[in-house]
């Protein structure tokens, strides 16, 4: 079985026993109220996981994501207020490509500048959220400004079963795990955007086209950014210029928690939807526990974090021996005097032939 | 088929870096389904021969024609498009992705979709073919040298290669790994391949190469078909640079022994090293690239202390664990590694004269000295003749034969007894070599023992008193300076029964 599908599985695995241990813990816990909790809740993050997913896959890393859900948050609530016409479907358009301009700008600062991802989003992390302070003039949007579907979206319901709902915004969640689990797969740039991340120097041999890939992958997230945000002002209803702080911590957290290697090149899209879940239904099943303060609830995810790096970094190594004894002969050390010549010499440099 | 034809002809090839004329002059034809080897010193000549050929650099002057057509690579990739591809001894993979991706990625002609089933079944026929036993849908990073040099050799197939460069790929392979490589290379030979055959190892050499060219300081000096090479033949040519062109040492008085290292090993390195260096005696270390020199200094200095063996100091046993006991006791090592291990790039030339001896500029308070430290860095960066605008001059600003010396001066200021000298003149001009000939001439005369480790069969003659010479992790031999003859050195080098 292919690595990725272990840490699938075992993500469903710790998501499956931890609903059956608090079921066991607290009464009442496995109700359609929890679950519905749980799927509305998840969405922001989950998105805002697979967003940052798309950049770590080619070892770069998006921080500007909290401040984009700010941007894009607040400008499409600022537009509703004076458009009290458009439909959810404008201001979701609005919303994703306000997201995938700001994400271009990340992009091309690391794909053709060539300034560390990490050093550019720090960046622009402060200066999208600037950008909202200065077009707001400290004002709020106000929920009451809004067109009256805004408030209701949240709660749309497709169907439901004994209480178990399923909400328009979780189908629109899976809907974007799916086609983006599927892209990086099947498309051919999705590969490439893995191979980046996993050998640069070999990805640049094979002229693999990186820098187009990554910018590609950073407004990709960019636009992605902009939907979480469409699904913050959903929820919030009222904007303020500090909409969405915080929230890229947290999808670095899901996607690392998911699987995601964060020296790129390895992870799912659907893992780091998993570990989204799993974050939030432990945060949301820890409320329901008297016994744990708030303060433990934080050192809880910390603990989840290590724990999903030290098993990745684990299975890892398991999966690399297994496969080496597989493949290397029984007389491997037949020759260990001539294994020397591998040494940390190589014969190369300047007039060195 | 054509078989037997040129594929690739390379035509009065000239290439030149800063003061190093690196080919001169190179003609090489090579034929379908021919194993060529290729062989030289370092320095030679073929790493470069290799770039151009896969189009990393391009030729100063000369023409390269592939099945007629003149071919004039403009990258790795391209040169690939064409069917010139070369496999390194350390592959580049993917480690992430399966053993199929790695073989199709870079040229998968399947539009925007991957069709993993149809990648993996090709990929599955062509491993069959080439008798490699590896699951196309498992990823790579498990796979060992051996497994990542048959990925790339399964991708030069995909690619339909015509020519594959394979470049010392047996280096880090096992005697079973090898074997096995060798039947691929049969295959690839049968499939009418032109493959040129990188090694030091003339064993190797004999036994998978049609014919076998020699190359010696850029120049191309003959290519015969197998049955007319011997083993004395291709170490006559590949030696026979004139030794005059160098520095001639002074006589000078022996002295007691200073450093006498007994059995020494490391596992996986070398074993079983036992020498002794004199007060003021040069001691060359001569062998190929990769024959465990650089691991034997590595030890002697503490960056990987040895398992097993002794090392005595002026008689008495010392205990290296890091460079800085080594330091502590006096040896001093000069890595072959200028920009990577020996200095500090962007830091000023003063600050790495000193850096290994920052201790001795520091006051009372804790502070550095920077008065003092000054003045010793310009007495032994007047001594040396380091050219720089001033002191406080970034390293990375100077000339390679300067930043040589900025790093003689470092180790010349840790006043040591035993210096390690690797590769001292590696990429240097000819001017600043002389320098650095003449600088270690004196150290020696001051009474420090020298150990040089250099690839350069002539410098190693002319600056050695005496020459230890290594292959494959164990001292063959060591020569008096006066028995020392470049044949003699290069058959003990590359093991001439």
């Amino acid at each position: 079985m292919r690595p990725d599908r272990i840490k699938e599985l075992t993500l469903l695995g710790i998501i499956a026993g931890s609903v059956i241990v608090f079921g066991l813990l607290v009464d009442g816990y496995l109700s359609g109220r929890f679950f519905n909790r749980v799927t509305t809740s998840v969405v922001i993050v989950a998105i805002l996981a697979a967003a940052q997913a798309l950049v770590i896959f080619s070892r770069n890393i998006d921080l500007s994501v909290g401040s984009t859900v700010g941007v894009a948050a607040y400008l499409t609530a600022d537009f509703l207020a004076s458009n009290n016409w458009a439909n959810p479907v404008v201001a979701m358009v609005i919303a994703m490509v306000v997201g995938a301009v700001l994400g271009s700008f990340n992009g091309l600062l690391v794909a053709y500048g060539k300034v560390p991802a990490i050093i550019v989003t720090l960046a622009t992390l402060a200066l999208f959220r600037t950008l909202i302070s200065l077009y707001s003039g400290g004002a709020n949007v106000l929920a009451g400004d809004l067109p009256d579907w805004v408030l209701g979206f949240n709660n749309v319901t497709l169907f439901s079963i004994a209480g178990f709902d399923l909400r328009l915004v979780f189908l629109i969640t899976l809907a974007v795990v799916v086609i983006l689990q599927w892209s990086m797969r099947r498309l051919r740039a999705g590969r490439r955007l893995y191979a980046i991340g996993s050998n640069p120097d070999a990805a640049r041999q094979a002229s693999l086209a990186a820098p187009r890939l990554i910018m590609f992958s950073f407004v990709g997230a960019g636009g992605l950014a902009g939907l979480a945000g469409f699904m913050f002002m959903v929820r919030a209803g009222t904007i303020s210029a500090t909409a969405g702080s915080g929230l890229e911590l947290e999808a670095v957290a899901a996607a690392v928690v998911g699987g995601v290697s964060i020296f790129g090149g390895s992870g799912t899209i659907v893992g780091a939807f998993l570990g989204a879940i799993l974050i939030d239904t432990l945060e949301l099943s820890l409320v329901r526990v008297p016994e744990v303060s708030e303060f433990w609830r934080d050192a809880a995810l910390g603990v989840l974090i290590l724990a999903a790096v030290i098993l990745d970094a684990t299975l890892q190594r398991r999966f690399t021996r297994r496969l080496t004894r597989e493949v290397r002969g029984p007389d491997a050390a037949d020759r260990q005097t001539s294994q020397v010549a591998m040494s940390t010499v190589t014969e190369g440099g300047i007039g060195d032939a | 088929m054509s078989e037997g034809l040129p594929i690739l002809e390379i035509e009065g090839v000239f290439k030149r870096f800063d003061a190093t004329q690196a080919l001169q002059d190179v003609s090489l034809s090579l034929r379908r389904g021919e194993v060529h080897g290729l062989v030289g010193e370092n320095g030679a000549g073929k790493s470069t021969l290799i770039k151009i050929m896969t189009g990393i650099y391009p030729a100063d002057q000369g023409v390269m024609r592939f099945d007629g057509e003149e071919y004039l690579p403009h990258d790795a990739a391209h040169a690939q498009s064409q069917g010139v591809a070369a496999i390194y001894q350390e592959p580049s993979i993917f480690p992430d992705l399966t053993v199929a991706e790695n073989i199709f990625i870079g040229h998968q002609d399947r539009g925007w979709l991957v069709n993993w089933k149809a990648m993996t079944s090709e990929a599955g026929d062509i491993l069959r073919r080439l008798d490699i036993d590896t699951d196309p849908s498992m990823p790579a990073v498990g796979l060992t040298v051996a497994g990542q040099q048959a990925v790339e050799i399964a991708k030069a197939m995909s690619l339909d290669t015509r020519v594959l460069i394979m470049d010392e790929p047996t280096a880090a392979l096992s005697a079973h790994e090898v074997d096995r490589l060798f039947s691929q290379v049969r295959h690839l030979k049968e499939a009418g391949v032109a493959v040129l055959f990188i090694t030091h190892r003339l064993d190797e050499l004999f036994a998978t190469c049609d014919r076998i060219s020699v190359f010696r300081d850029g120049e191309h000096i003959s290519t015969r078909p197998r049955a007319d090479v011997t083993e004395e033949s291709l170490v006559r040519e590949m030696v026979g640079r004139d030794p005059s062109e160098f520095f001639a040492r002074s006589e000078h008085p022996e002295g007691e022994v200073m450093l006498r290292v007994d059995s020494l090993d490391l596992a996986g390195k070398f074993a079983d090293i036992s020498f002794e260096v004199r007060r003021g005696e040069v001691l060359g270390f001569a062998g190929l690239v990769g024959a465990g020199r650089t691991d034997v200094a590595l030890s002697l200095f503490g960056i990987h202390p040895a398992d097993g063996g002794s090392i005595e100091l002026e008689g008495e046993t010392i205990n290296i664990t890091s460079p800085h006991a080594a330091l502590a006791h006096g040896i001093a090592y000069l890595s072959e590694d200028r920009r990577g291990l020996g200095l500090s790039l962007n830091q000023s030339v003063s600050a790495n004269i000193t850096l290994a001896t920052l201790v001795r500029y520091t006051t009372r308070m804790g502070l550095v000295d920077r008065e003092a430290e000054q003045a010793d860095a310009l007495a032994l960066s007047k001594r040396l003749d380091i050219r720089t605008p001033d002191m406080e001059t970034p390293v990375e600003n100077l000339s390679g034969g300067n930043q040589q010396k900025t790093m003689l001066a470092k180790w010349l200021n840790a006043q040591p007894k035993v210096l390690i000298l690797d590769e001292p003149t590696r990429g240097i001009d000819v001017g600043a070599k002389a320098d650095v000939h003449k600088y270690i001439d004196e150290l020696a005369r001051s009474g420090i023992a020298i150990i040089m480790i250099s690839s350069d069969l002539p410098e190693v003659l002319a600056m050695s008193d005496r020459i230890a010479v290594m292959r494959e992790g164990r001292l063959r031999a060591i020569f008096d300076k006066k028995e020392a003859t470049q044949e003699r050195v290069m058959e003990s080098a590359v093991g001439v029964s």
